[in-house]
């Protein structure tokens, strides 16, 4: 038998694509995996059971996918799919019709959260449970090694029953975690397969030589009958599964059933469940019955359709207290859905006369949203059983103190073999740690009898994200399900983790603990804080020291330091001889980077050979030296929710708080991320004031709002810190008398290095000195603080008598603040801008995506809020209707504006006139005068008002604010804009409705990983377009410019900033709807993205991104609508391809086909470019103002 | 007519004119088109030592670098087990070039440090390349760096390379070497068979606007031919490797030139890149004629004719002539 290492994703999709012909997929986390792998080995050619390469497709929507599924099954295609979540809700109306037609068809789902108050991409079983009433049989998988084995069972079990099979797993746990499992090969799948199912499957399928109607419509004399005519395919569906598992059985030694049951024979207390909390309980019950305990825990395989009988049967008899945990939530049900389904079958044994009497039967909920679920819980569970009255509902893994629903748990509680090694390691996101162990985890797992595991735990952030591994190795099986609470070894990966977290936590005492610090052997100590010290001599641990930044830097890494530490760890560990070890990883090094070319191999085996020469042991004393405590995560002047939520969020212990603490609906206030510190670069810019321009392009074009220009009264900085430099404004007459300072936010900083690329001020005897240039933070983190902080404490000046050019617009406050966005983010700036623009007065409707994440995901949010506390105010409603939520949003608005005028109007005779004409008076979102006006004058309308009495008043008080104008802005990428959430954007923008519509437009799906999108540019390599995309980019601007009625503009502004903020302010100015087209150089295009202002500069002048706008407000003027603001190709096609790594992959790989791309994009560009020109010269006669008196002769270039 | 073929690092050539290393490599058609104008042989551009570490360590570092850091993006490119960084694309290429072309391919390969980047020859030898061109192009920054280590670290380069092959290795030798004569005496006990003098810098210019240094590509023209010419009198019976020259031939009479010099094949690029591949049938018309009219039988006859062994007025090539002429230059000067 051959033993893999593998994580649950690969496994299911290597047995889903051996066993199909057609794949229609969709990118969402976490299933996202699955489908990849598919499309790489299609890509490869790699072949199903059958010889043949199967059809991958990528579809516009998971619901496309059902739809192309559903198709290829009714032409007698085996067919499979992979999702989770939003993308399975897709997919049920297809999924009724699959199971209504009973069609053969297994699919794979890593079970994730239903986005309710807030989205979550972790693990639960309510999106699983939302298709229980579809007629599909949910069968459900609790490790890698069940997830494989139960895949290939489902896949053989619809063949021959006709039911199909919805395989789950829990996502990340399962999905994600690596394991070593028992692979099936070709000739296992062979035996299991049904080859009659195959050909019956076929011979019912659709063709004109046997022609049948399916998909009739039935009227009330048929429907009932004809549905219950089902019945007998899912009476069968038991027997057949039970017969398939007995198949496998005998094929593998791997025996399955309905229901499993583990424990004692004659257990009296029992737990229920399904999925990888099923193996924890496992775990745990055989570690109470070592203790002498009669308990058992019953594994659901086979949740739908139910099986009665054969649960009754896996029940000991001798039960008298049953707690049947549910991994969902159903509010206002009688309970979740297992237990419904187990207390339904008791009761109708009882009703049979098949049991006498009944086990008390208590509901749990755990495990939400990837709660942890940890033996300690399982024995909480245990005890409640105990009880004289239980709780006949409970929660787990949470602090109940609203409800008092929760049960204690005894955290301090370990159950894990001292056989099972278990280790730790602290990551930054790019330093290659969770690559490294899980090279280790294969090494163990592939070269040694031993069992191994691999969890991976990630932030929410782009750049300078952390990663937690979570490896277990030893000799016996791995079921701990949950993460590791005592570790034997914990390495902290870098240095700033040691400040931020406590990082020792789960050090197991006597651990081995190893750190990664340029700090010398003999300075370590004396660096640590208190907390660190204590932990290390109360638990004795073993402390080791390296440098390992060092050590790849001099092997040609930079800071890639994971071979580094993969070396020390084995080292340590001592799992494995160290020469034995050192072999294993550099042959690991072979193959995982021989593709790449024999310097990286050299390079990083340079780095391996160098390590253990710089692993140093420090002696912990006996005991604790250090005086200085961790610093403070959130500064003191913190609002009472950010220090008592939001800091033990960021502290990652926010599962520590109870119920209580968090709002019930999903409502959070903004402004937080200025809270979180995360001081992730190593150097960041500092201002030259001798040099600066005062351009502000820095400001314009940082991504993270990290360097921000600001103007000011000089005497209001009269107290200003020491290093607080200030020069007078000197470039812009309009701000004359002002000071000017150009601010770092050093620990907002991601270290890109745009600000200075982008920086045109040289000191002329050292050009490369700049007006901005990058330090070592560590030298300016304190003063630039101080300096940060008391800028934002000067007042702003006010908005009207900053010019609206793009060189001043940065100069307005930005209510869009240090996001978790990657470094160099190509999207970013454009929100910033915007909120620059009309931020105090914005709405904003997200789609899912990249925006959604940095612009929204806990712990803390970017958007914010100026000194009246005024700013954007945001949703997220899902990945495909954010056109429709803004639309929603603007029609609802606009009710409550006329509402609020008509109950002015009311009172107008009443009011003061000057009062009901200050409200009245035409305001512009974008006029700032008239905008402060009205303001002003809403303020004196509530003061009036103060005074009235009468039917109203109180209403109009509180929609006052009303009468000052709104924008409803809705932001998404190119995956929502092109492709899922295209129909309901075409339909927003065909309503008329003042909407305006931003995309960002990375040309891939960047929150996924790099998916293609009907945005893909032809000739980019992208995933699910592995050999180069071969179509064209859809040209959305011009379906938009096909109404007539819609603003639309394509804007570059890492470029082209002049032109973007011209678009920007006359969509904003336009009354009516408006889409944005923004470029946005994302980390998905494959090069440093400090370029991006050159390379976006490339796009444009090639035509590769053309610049637009189209107004409909000139057709009036009888001017074309459109102006080219890229009139010529200034650069060949390829001059722009050629500096991305998505196109060069392509040549790599395939000159030929790469040329010919080249040339066939070039091609696309020349013929968009005619039929721009020719749009843009279009002549009209001047209709409805013929008044106008602009000429025609405008020209914009 | 003069008999033009001849025999250059062991390889029969029809004509000493020889495609030098350029972005031709890259078009076949026009490649083809030397061929069928009387090229002798073909080398195609350098397989740069410093190009292919940096687009490894790029990817490395741009891609390979961007994977398992995110719970939803796994990576940001698909699985790349169907291309790679190193140097396969050339071989590819090669492999091509070889099948296509029925005359000599010379491979090249550009880099200074002795490292593992040299088993790139034996890759080329494998991918059937009928000789490798060796590129010494070494630029030194550091006061500490003394001609004589560097010039000792590029003869190692040279043993190492010649070590990994059992075809032909020729070295293309920038300009600038105190003493030339002795270095190439290394060059030779290092192994090599062949020199190609001189390389061509792409030296960066300066933008006098942006106040940046700017780095354009500028053809060759046929003043910077002397400066081959001599090296080329200079060596000839003094060295047994053969020569080929490089850089300013752009007509016969620069190619007669240089074969009096000493040259046993004559590489042409700019010529061909300024007026296409039509250049190359040009300049062997021209070349044949003019040694045809000196009564040239064959190139065997002509080659080293003026070399500093051979030549009338040897001097003109030495030193005393020079110091001469640069006196009169300057008279010269100030009279007008």
């Amino acid at each position: 038998m051959a033993f893999k290492t593998l994580d649950g994703n690969e496994a299911v999709a290597s047995v889903a694509y051996r066993l199909s012909e057609t794949i229609a997929i969709y990118p969402i986390t976490p299933a996202s995996v699955m489908g990849e792998h598919a499309d790489d080995w299609a890509a490869l050619s790699r072949p199903n059971l059958w010889g043949q390469v199967p059809g991958v497709v990528e579809m516009q929507s998971e619901a496309g996918a059902a739809g192309a599924m559903h198709g290829a099954l009714q032409a007698g295609s085996l067919v499979t799919t992979f999702t989770a979540s939003q993308g399975l809700l897709l997919m049920l109306p297809n999924l009724y019709k699959i199971a209504g037609e009973l069609s053969p068809f297994c699919m794979h789902v890593a079970a994730r959260s239903i986005a309710t108050h807030a989205l979550s991409i972790f693990c639960d079983h309510s999106d699983v449970m939302s298709a229980r009433g579809t007629g599909f049989a949910l069968l459900a998988s609790g490790s890698v090694q069940e997830a494989q084995d139960l895949a290939a069972i489902g896949h053989a079990v619809t063949l021959e029953s006709r039911i199909p099979v919805m395989h789950f797993f829990d996502g990340f746990r399962t999905s994600h975690e690596i394991s070593k499992i028992a692979a099936l090969s070709d000739e296992d799948l062979q035996a299991l397969v049904p080859h009659e199912g195959v050909e019956a499957h076929r011979n019912r399928r659709m063709t004109p030589d046997r022609p049948v109607v399916r998909g009739t419509s039935q009227n009330p004399d048929a429907f009932f009958q004809a549905r219950e005519a089902i019945n007998p395919f899912y009476q069968a569906f038991p027997d057949k599964l039970e017969a398939v598992m007995d198949r496998f059985a005998g094929i593998t030694g791997r025996q399955y059933r309905l229901f499993d049951y583990v424990g004692h024979p004659e257990a009296e207390r029992v737990v229920i469940l399904m999925g990888s909390g099923a193996e924890c309980a496992h775990e745990t019950v055989e570690w109470l019955m070592a203790q002498g305990e009669k308990v058992g825990v019953l594994k659901v395989r086979l949740f739908r359709p139910f099986a009665t009988d054969r649960f009754l049967q896996a029940l000991p008899d001798t039960v008298k207290h049953l707690a049947v945990l549910d991994r969902t939530k159903e509010p206002g049900a009688q309970g979740e859905p297992l237990l419904l389904e187990v207390s339904g079958a008791l009761m109708e044994a009882w009703s049979r006369g098949d049991r006498q009497t009944l086990p008390r039967v208590s509901g749990g909920r755990y495990g939400l949203s990837s709660r942890e679920f940890t033996p300690a819980m399982v024995c909480a569970v245990f005890d409640q059983l105990k009880e004289a009255s239980p709780k006949t509902r409970f929660t787990v893994g949470v602090r109940d103190d609203v409800t008092n629903l929760s049960l204690e748990v005894d955290s301090e509680l370990d159950i894990e073999s001292p056989k099972t090694r278990r280790a730790l390691f602290f990551g930054m996101g790019a330093d290659g740690t969770v690559s490294s162990n899980k090279a280790s985890i294969k090494i163990l797992g592939e070269g040694t009898d031993l069992f191994a595991q691999g969890h991976f735990v990630y932030d929410s952030k782009k750049s300078g994200a952390t990663t937690v591994s979570h490896l277990r190795f030893g000799p016996l099986p791995i079921r701990s399900s949950y993460q590791i609470r005592q570790a034997q070894f914990v390495a902290v990966h870098a240095p700033q983790f040691l400040e931020r977290f406590d990082v020792l936590e789960h050090a197991a005492p006597g651990a081995t603990v190893l750190l990664n610090v340029p700090w010398s052997q003999d300075q370590v100590w004396d660096r640590l804080s208190v907390e660190v010290q204590r932990v290390l001599v109360e638990r004795k641990a073993r402390l080791y020291v390296i440098d390992a930044a060092e050590v790849a830097e001099k092997a040609g890494l930079e800071r890639r330091i994971n071979t580094v530490m993969q070396v020390c760890f084995f080292a340590l560990a001592d799992i494995l001889p160290r020469d034995e070890a050192i072999a294993h990883i550099k042959e690991s090094i072979r193959q995982t980077w021989g593709r790449r070319g024999p310097e990286v191999v050299r390079r990083n085996v340079e780095a391996v050979d160098s390590a253990l020469a710089n692993l140093h042991e420090v002696p912990v004393p006996e005991k604790v030296t250090a005086t200085r405590t961790r610093p403070p995560r959130v500064p003191e002047d913190a609002p009472d929710f950010v220090q008592k939520v939001t800091r033990l969020l960021m502290d990652g212990q926010g599962d520590k708080l109870p119920v209580s603490a968090f709002p019930p609906d999903g409502t959070w206030p903004t402004g937080t991320s200025q809270y979180e510190k995360r001081s992730i670069a190593l150097e960041i810019p500092i201002w030259e004031s001798d040099l600066c321009v005062q351009c502000n392009f820095c400001a314009m074009i940082c991504p993270h709002t990290a360097i921000i220009s600001k103007v000011f009264e000089p005497e209001a900085a009269e107290n200003a810190p020491e290093t607080f430099e200030a020069v007078p404004e000197s470039f812009t007459p309009e701000l004359e008398g002002l000071d000017y300072r150009v601010q770092v936010a050093p620990e907002d900083c991601t270290g890109c290095g745009l600000c200075v690329e982008v920086c045109p001020a040289k000191d002329r005897t050292q050009p490369k000195r700049k007006a901005i240039n990058m330090r070592p933070l560590e030298e300016h983190r304190e003063a630039e603080a101080q300096n940060l902080a008391f800028l934002r404490s000067l007042p702003d000046v006010p908005r009207d008598r900053i010019p609206r050019d793009f060189k001043s617009l940065p100069l307005l406050i930005p209510l869009f603040e240090y996001s978790g966005a990657c470094a160099g983010c190509g999207e970013t700036p454009y929100i910033r801008l915007l909120t620059q623009l009309v931020g105090d007065r914005l709405l904003i409707a997200n789609a899912t995506g990249c925006s959604s994440i940095y612009g929204g995901n806990l712990p803390t949010t970017p958007y914010t809020v100026n000194a009246d506390g005024r700013g954007p105010t945001w949703n997220n409603s899902l990945f495909e209707d954010a056109a429709e939520l803004g639309l929603g949003m603007r029609m609802g608005l606009d009710k409550l504006v006329g509402r609020a005028r008509q109950l002015l109007e009311d009172r107008k005779d009443s009011l003061p006139p000057e009062l009901y004409r200050d409200l009245t008076i035409p305001c512009a979102t974008l006029d700032e005068t008239a905008m402060a006006a009205r303001r002003e004058a809403v303020s004196r309308l509530r003061d009036w008002l103060a005074d009235q009495q009468g039917p109203g008043i109180q209403e109009l008080a509180s929609l006052a604010d009303e009468l000052c104008p709104k924008s409803v802005w809705v932001i998404g990428g190119d995956g929502w804009a092109y492709d899922i959430g295209y129909g309901g954007l075409d339909h927003a923008l065909a309503s008329g409705q003042n909407l305006k519509l931003l995309v960002l437009d990375t040309e891939v799906y960047s929150n996924t990983g790099g998916q293609q999108s009907k945005a893909t540019p032809m000739g980019a390599v992208a995933k699910f377009a592995s050999a180069g995309k071969e179509t064209r980019k859809k040209d959305l601007g011009l379906l938009a410019m096909s109404y007539g009625h819609v603003y639309v503009a394509q804007i570059a502004m890492q470029s082209h900033s002049n032109q973007t903020t011209k678009a920007l302010q006359e969509a904003e100015s336009f009354d009516g709807p408006a889409l944005i087209i923004a470029h946005s150089p994302c980390i998905a295009h494959g090069y440093d993205l400090v370029h991006s202002p050159a390379q976006q500069k490339r796009a444009v002048d090639s035509w590769a991104w053309p610049l637009y706008r189209f107004d409909p407000r000139r057709i009036h003027e009888g001017l074309p609508p459109l102006q080219l603001d890229s009139v010529r190709q200034k650069v060949p096609m390829k001059a722009y391809m050629q500096e991305e790594a998505r196109f060069r992959m392509l040549e790599l790989r395939d000159p030929e086909r790469y040329e010919h791309l080249v040339a066939a994009a070039s091609e696309a560009a020349m013929e968009q470019r005619e039929l721009y020109k020719q749009l843009a010269g279009i002549h009209f006669e001047p209709h409805e103002h013929p008044e106008s008196d602009h000429k025609e002769d405008d020209h914009h270039d | 007519m003069t008999e033009l073929a001849t025999r250059w690092l062991g390889l029969d050539l029809r004509s000493p004119l020889v495609v030098g290393a350029s972005p031709l490599t890259d078009d076949l058609d026009a490649l083809k088109a030397c061929v069928d104008a009387g090229a002798g042989a073909v080398v195609m551009h350098s397989l740069f030592e410093e190009q292919l570490v940096a687009e490894q360590m790029a990817a490395h570092r741009f891609i390979d670098s961007r994977i398992n850091m995110d719970a939803e993006a796994r990576s940001f490119f698909p699985e790349s087990e169907a291309f790679e960084m190193g140097s396969g694309s050339y071989l590819k290429r090669l492999e091509l070039l070889q099948r296509e072309l029925d005359v000599p391919v010379i491979a090249s390969l550009n880099g200074i440090s002795p490292g593992g980047w040299t088993q790139h020859a034996r890759e080329l030898e494998d991918a059937g390349a009928s000789a490798i061109e060796l590129n010494l192009y070494d630029l030194a920054t550091d006061p500490a760096d003394t001609a004589a280590t560097l010039e000792e670290r590029q003869l190692e380069v040279v043993s190492s390379v010649v070590a990994q092959v059992t075809i032909p290795v020729s070295v293309k030798l920038s300009p600038f070497y105190s003493a030339l004569p002795a270095f190439v005496a290394g060059v030779e006990a290092a192994g090599a068979r062949g020199l190609v003098l001189f390389n061509r810098f792409y030296q960066p210019d300066i933008d006098l606007d942006e106040l940046e240094l700017s780095r354009e590509v500028v053809l060759s023209t046929n003043a910077e031919l002397p400066l081959r010419l001599h090296a080329m009198a200079m060596l000839f019976n003094r060295t047994t490797l053969e020569m080929a020259a490089s850089g300013g031939v752009h007509s016969g009479d620069d190619a007669a030139k240089a074969i009096l010099s000493g040259a046993t094949a004559v590489q042409v690029v700019s010529a061909l890149l300024a007026e296409g591949s039509s250049a190359l049938a040009r300049i062997t018309d021209e070349m044949n004629q003019r040694l045809s009219t000196m009564g040239y039988n064959s190139l065997a006859e002509a080659r080293g004719a003026l070399s500093l062994d051979n030549a009338p007025n040897a001097q003109t090539w030495e030193r005393l002539n020079y110091a001469r002429l640069l006196h009169g230059w300057q008279s010269a000067g100030r009279k007008t």
